[in-house]
């Protein structure tokens, strides 16, 4: 049985579309990753899968419960963890005075465990806490009753990267008991350090679902090179070599795309060149050793930069403009992966 | 079980210090002046002047005795109008206010139904009102002792006793209007002016053709006069509460399940 699989699931508010004809399962175990920018339908898609708003339209079932039955719900929800975007808490009470009363609401098994990575100040009242310590205590909240799914809204918002980094080591430890995560998010170098699949939301739409991997695997690598010599971006033209840019050492931006073939060269003669490769390493290097190679750091593309294909532009246009492509590298051309205009 | 009930009762503690602190104060105030009062001015006299209707309809006949005293002082406003109003605004910032704020999503993210949750948190309101009036009631008993003008305590025990229907219809009226309305401020502004609109309304249409129009008002069936002058208790009038504070919870139970909490 999948921990949440929705069925067309839709949600309107009055004429506003929330999310419109959700399908997609999670299985047991996983860290599936929700990701949109703002306004794209992620909380929407929370709070119905919670059941804090029935859906307009089809179906969604949590932990085998349906969404739309509020008693097998409510019993379902003993086993599910949720961690709201803003944390919203009772703020005229002791930190300590929350967790015992949302202990006694949902059951506490682990909340001494959890204060020991997460120490809000207990004996403060909420009001006055920081806004990564309200986190921490909501983290503390969503945690304590040990849940086996845990629903997640841009959950590292307002902890320091510190507190980040150990609440994604944190919900690794616990995939690797067992638990399901559903994430949301925006920042995807957090999504793609913990997640095993994403989909990507827009519009309330949901327009890709796909391993982190594959969609790793896509986004190529971003190759710096910096060599002695001078270098157009028109000798590095081997197929799978996008959005170059040359720079000459010392030289601020000069990479401006719209000046035509940039040719940019520092004070010292040397060239850096940047771009995204999507191709294997070999003729890739066999390119680069052609030039009088000074330095070369090759790294994963920022997946940002996919992220941007799915609701940076709009689709049609950017699809009329590949296709209008004729295969060789242009400057100008931001965006030419015709294999991922198919959105 | 109960532990929203008991939670939010903690937290409404404070508040209900301050109330009995309050009105403890006024209710001392009011038996410090009474002596003078009744034993000095000459009522009669006094009501000579205001037109008949109007002392009829506020009961000022009574203003010459203890029990009268205490009736139109602090019980026929100041409790009757304020704390019943008081009530109803807090209710509707329950849940209105976990809403609005966001907790609401924590608290419903638990396995508790919205049922319990809110019939819980209209317990809790009830919580400081029980204190205030032990508190006001223990303050006057003791003073109308001290002052040498005591008062059936019978009555006495009637007029607080009573006034709890009176209260709860009050908060359940304000539990409704803090699902049915679209924010918080909202929610307090239509609670509070309920009761403050229907006693006006209970007043300027006594003795009119209109009368049965106050028949909405709660206060019509809590009369501190006729308990404290009469010894008239009225358990018809405390059953009509009872039963309109259990079918205004219902509603706002029914509404606050199928409602989607943004």
């Amino acid at each position: 049985m999948p921990a949440i699989e929705t069925d067309g699931l839709t949600k309107y508010y009055g004429d506003v579309r929330g999310v419109e004809d959700l399908s997609f399962s999670v299985r047991e175990g996983e860290v599936f990753g929700f990701l949109g920018p703002n306004g794209a339908g992620k909380t929407t898609a929370i709070r119905t899968l919670m059941g804090f708003q029935s859906p307009t339209e089809g179906t969604a079932t949590v932990l085998g419960a349906d969404v739309r039955d509020a008693e097998a719900l409510r019993e379902a929800r003993a086993r599910v963890g949720f961690l709201p975007s803003e944390p919203g808490l009772d703020e005229s009470v002791t930190g300590r005075r929350l967790i015992r009363y949302h202990g006694a609401l949902r059951g506490d098994v682990r909340s001494e465990e959890l204060l020991e990575v997460f120490d809000p100040p207990l004996d403060r009242k909420v009001r006055e806490y920081s806004r990564g310590n309200k986190q921490m205590l909501a983290i503390v909240i969503a945690f304590m009753h040990d849940p086996d799914l845990v629903f997640m809204d841009e959950p590292t918002s307002g902890l320091d990267p510190l507190k980040q980094e150990e609440l994604l080591e944190f919900i690794r430890a616990e995939q690797r008991r067992g638990k399901t995560f559903f994430f949301s998010s925006h920042i995807l170098s957090e999504v793609r350090k913990v997640c095993d699949r994403v989909g990507i939301i827009r519009d309330g739409h949901l327009v890709e679902l796909e391993d982190v991997e594959s969609l790793l695997d896509r986004s190529g690598k971003l190759v710096r090179v910096r060599v002695g010599t001078d270098v157009d971006a028109e000798d590095l033209a081997i197929d799978g070599v996008h959005d170059v840019e040359v720079s000459g050492d010392g030289v601020e931006a000069s990479g401006d795309v719209d000046d035509g073939p940039a040719s940019g060269e520092g004070p010292d003669g040397a060239t850096t060149v940047s771009f995204t490769y999507t191709g294997a390493y070999e003729p890739l290097l066999r390119r680069l050793l052609e030039f009088d190679l000074l330095d070369l750091s090759i790294e994963e593309a920022p997946l940002e930069d996919i992220f941007m294909r799915f609701y940076g532009e709009d689709p049609t246009e950017r699809i009329g403009r590949v296709e209008g492509e004729t295969g060789s590298n242009d400057e100008n051309e931001v965006d030419q992966r015709t294999e991922t205009a198919d959105v | 079980m109960f532990e929203t009930a008991r939670y939010e009762s903690e937290r409404r503690l404070p508040a209900a210090a301050v109330i009995s602190l309050a009105l403890s104060a006024f209710a001392a105030m009011v038996l410090l002046i009474a002596p003078g009062i009744i034993g000095e001015i000459d009522v009669d006299a006094l009501l000579a002047d205001l037109p008949p209707a109007l002392v009829e309809s506020m009961g000022l006949q009574h203003m010459g005795t203890i029990e009268g005293f205490l009736a139109l002082e602090l019980y026929q406003f100041v409790w009757v109008l304020g704390l019943g109003a008081y009530v109803a605004y807090s209710a509707a910032s329950t849940i209105a206010g976990d809403v609005e704020d966001g907790r609401m999503d924590t608290l419903l993210a638990a396995p508790v139904s919205r049922r319990r949750l809110l019939l819980e948190k209209y317990l809790a309101l009830l919580s400081p009102v029980v204190v205030v009036n032990v508190v006001v009631f223990c303050v006057v008993a003791a003073g109308t002792a001290v002052i040498g003008e005591p008062v059936a305590l019978a009555d006495l025990v009637a007029v607080h006793a009573l006034s709890m229907p009176y209260f709860m219809a009050c908060g359940a009226a304000g539990m409704v209007a803090s699902v049915a309305a679209p924010r918080r401020l909202v929610a307090e502004g239509v609670a509070a002016g309920a009761v403050v609109g229907t006693f006006l309304l209970q007043s300027l249409t006594t003795g009119t053709s209109a009368e049965w129009l106050g028949s909405v008002a709660p206060m019509r069936y809590y009369d501190p006069l006729a308990v404290l002058t009469a010894s008239e208790y009225d358990p018809v009038g405390a059953g009509i509460l009872l039963a309109a504070a259990a079918a205004l919870l219902a509603v706002a139970v029914r509404v606050f399940e199928g409602a989607d909490v943004q």
